[in-house]
């Protein structure tokens, strides 16, 4: 007992020194672990063979303290004035005890061009429960009250946090907006290696504790990208009347060329092409064509394009769906023809 | 007994240079008194603002951290000790740093088990059903067996580094 005392000194002297591992593991040995280490002897003595024991030598393990944040999805497309845009996030206790941390939400960084706007409230726990609805944001997700359920987690543990931002409405297309969450020890933070004496979550007052290479805090970016888009369609005629002219007379064929164009960063999806066929006009049957290949008239599928009947009030009218739309994909070209009646 | 023990303090002082008590001791020590100390390496820097390296006794650590364990042995008899043969297993939650284990004249051999020693190249595991060298870090035993016999007096020693996991 007297050289455990001894060695307790020791460590003290250790610990002033600033010791600083440079590849602490995750986790590792537990804080608080005893290491007992003895060494043997055999040997003779004239003819009398002897054996003996060292002392017991112990070692005991260190709390270190480190936290690793990570955002699940580092990078998310937006529209400017999208609401409850829900990112997760990691947070693992990489330390070798339990320890409490304080989580914050920080949307002004300064390295971006706009502020996502933090949802009241922001920072949700996952609330686990079955296996159904763990790790995904739901109502049964348990608001986050810092001081009060800050996550207490044990060696490698993880909790799941979700954040809730709005986007601002008056971002513009190609702007960046990050938010960031951390998480930050309860025992404190500092430089890697600073001491706490006695110290830690997990078991206070039985072994120091030290700051581990993450400075006992971390954070993960959530980076919003505003990618706008907008599709707009000009329209086109030329009239070709039955003696070769364009005079818009009845009989005349009307050519209608619609060039569908994108613009912006974004991807529009599931767009959809439609115009109605002008009054007094009769729809030539077989002349709707996309990008210059002919589609049926019928209302069918795979075919890219119906021509579909008066119904009613509503009026006769051709429909081309035209998918999902970027910059990339180009210029959709969406031709027809009608007679004059 | 009583005898015995006073001097086994006095002999662990002088082996350590620690200043420590007496170890508890429950039987005659006989010959060769054997003394382990953990220890990890420090950085310091010295009055001329040079960087050097010191041995500091441990008995706390960072897991990561590299454990220098040392063993002692003093013969403190009148004759000579023969066959002196030290077994020391690496601690639970280490692991063995290759290459560490020194000791000045001995032949070194490794175990995975405690029962069979060999040197590295004699050390075999079966993975995926076939035999392969083992790795340093499967050790779990280290042996010296010193090849001259330990005078009156003298000191032997044995060392190996082993991180903590």
């Amino acid at each position: 007992m007297q050289s455990s005392k001894f060695l307790g000194a020791a460590s003290a002297l250790v610990m002033a020194l600033g010791f600083v591992p440079n590849n602490v593991h995750a986790a590792g040995a537990p804080a608080g672990t005893v290491i007992n280490s003895t060494a043997d002897v055999s040997y003779t003595v004239g003819t009398v063979a002897t054996t003996a024991n060292s002392n017991l030598v112990t070692v005991t393990v260190i709390e270190v303290i480190d936290v690793n944040v990570t955002a699940q999805t580092a990078n998310v497309t937006v529209n400017p004035g999208d609401t409850t845009q829900v990112s997760t996030y990691w947070v693992d206790n990489i330390g070798n005890s339990a320890e409490t941390f304080l989580l914050t939400l920080n949307n002004a960084v300064t390295s971006d061009q706009f502020d996502p706007i933090a949802a009241t409230p922001a920072i949700y726990l996952d609330s686990g429960g079955g296996a159904a609805t763990a790790g995904i944001y739901d109502s049964s997700d348990i608001v986050y009250v810092p001081g009060s359920n800050d996550p207490a987690l044990a060696a490698d543990a993880r909790a799941v946090v979700f954040v809730v931002n709005d986007i601002p409405g008056n971002a513009l297309d190609g702007q960046l907006g990050i938010s960031r969450l951390s998480a930050t020890s309860r025992t404190g933070t500092d430089v890697p290696g600073t001491p706490f004496p006695n110290g830690g979550n997990g078991i206070n007052g039985v072994v120091d504790a030290v700051i581990g290479v993450s400075t006992g805090t971390d954070s993960g970016d959530t980076t919003y990208l505003i990618a706008g888009v907008s599709v707009t369609a000009a329209k086109t005629q030329a009239v070709v009347d039955t003696w070769g002219g364009s005079r818009p007379v009845p009989g005349a064929r009307i050519n209608y060329s619609i060039a569908v164009n994108t613009t912006g960063t974004g991807t529009a999806t599931n767009v959809v092409f439609t115009d109605n066929i002008p009054p007094n006009t009769t729809y030539v049957p077989g002349s709707l064509a996309l990008d210059a290949v002919a589609v049926t008239d019928a209302v069918d599928l795979p075919d890219d394009g119906d021509y579909v009947a008066a119904s009613g009030p509503t009026p006769a009218r051709i429909r081309v769906p035209l998918g999902s739309l970027n910059t990339a994909a180009g210029t959709k070209t969406v031709t027809f023809s009608v007679v004059i009646n | 007994m009583i005898k015995g023990n006073r001097f086994y303090g006095l002999v662990a002082i002088a082996a350590a240079c620690l200043g420590s008590p007496a170890f508890a001791q429950d039987k005659d020590p006989g010959c060769i008194v054997l003394k382990s100390v953990a220890e990890i390496e420090q950085t310091v820097v010295n009055a001329k603002g040079e960087k050097t390296t010191k041995l500091v006794p441990a008995s706390t650590a960072l897991p990561g951290v590299e454990v220098i364990w040392t063993v002692t042995a003093n013969n403190i008899c009148k004759v000579p000790s023969e066959k002196v043969t030290i077994n020391n297993a690496v601690p639970e939650h280490m692991t063995y740093v290759a290459n560490s284990a020194m000791g000045p004249g001995t032949d070194i051999t490794y175990s995975l088990d405690g029962k069979t020693f060999g040197t590295a190249e004699q050390l075999t595991v079966k993975a995926d059903g076939a035999q392969r060298q083992a790795r340093a870090d499967e050790y779990r035993h280290i042996r010296w067996v010193f090849k001259n016999s330990l005078q009156p007096g003298a000191q032997a020693f044995a060392r190996f580094r082993a991180v903590l996991n």
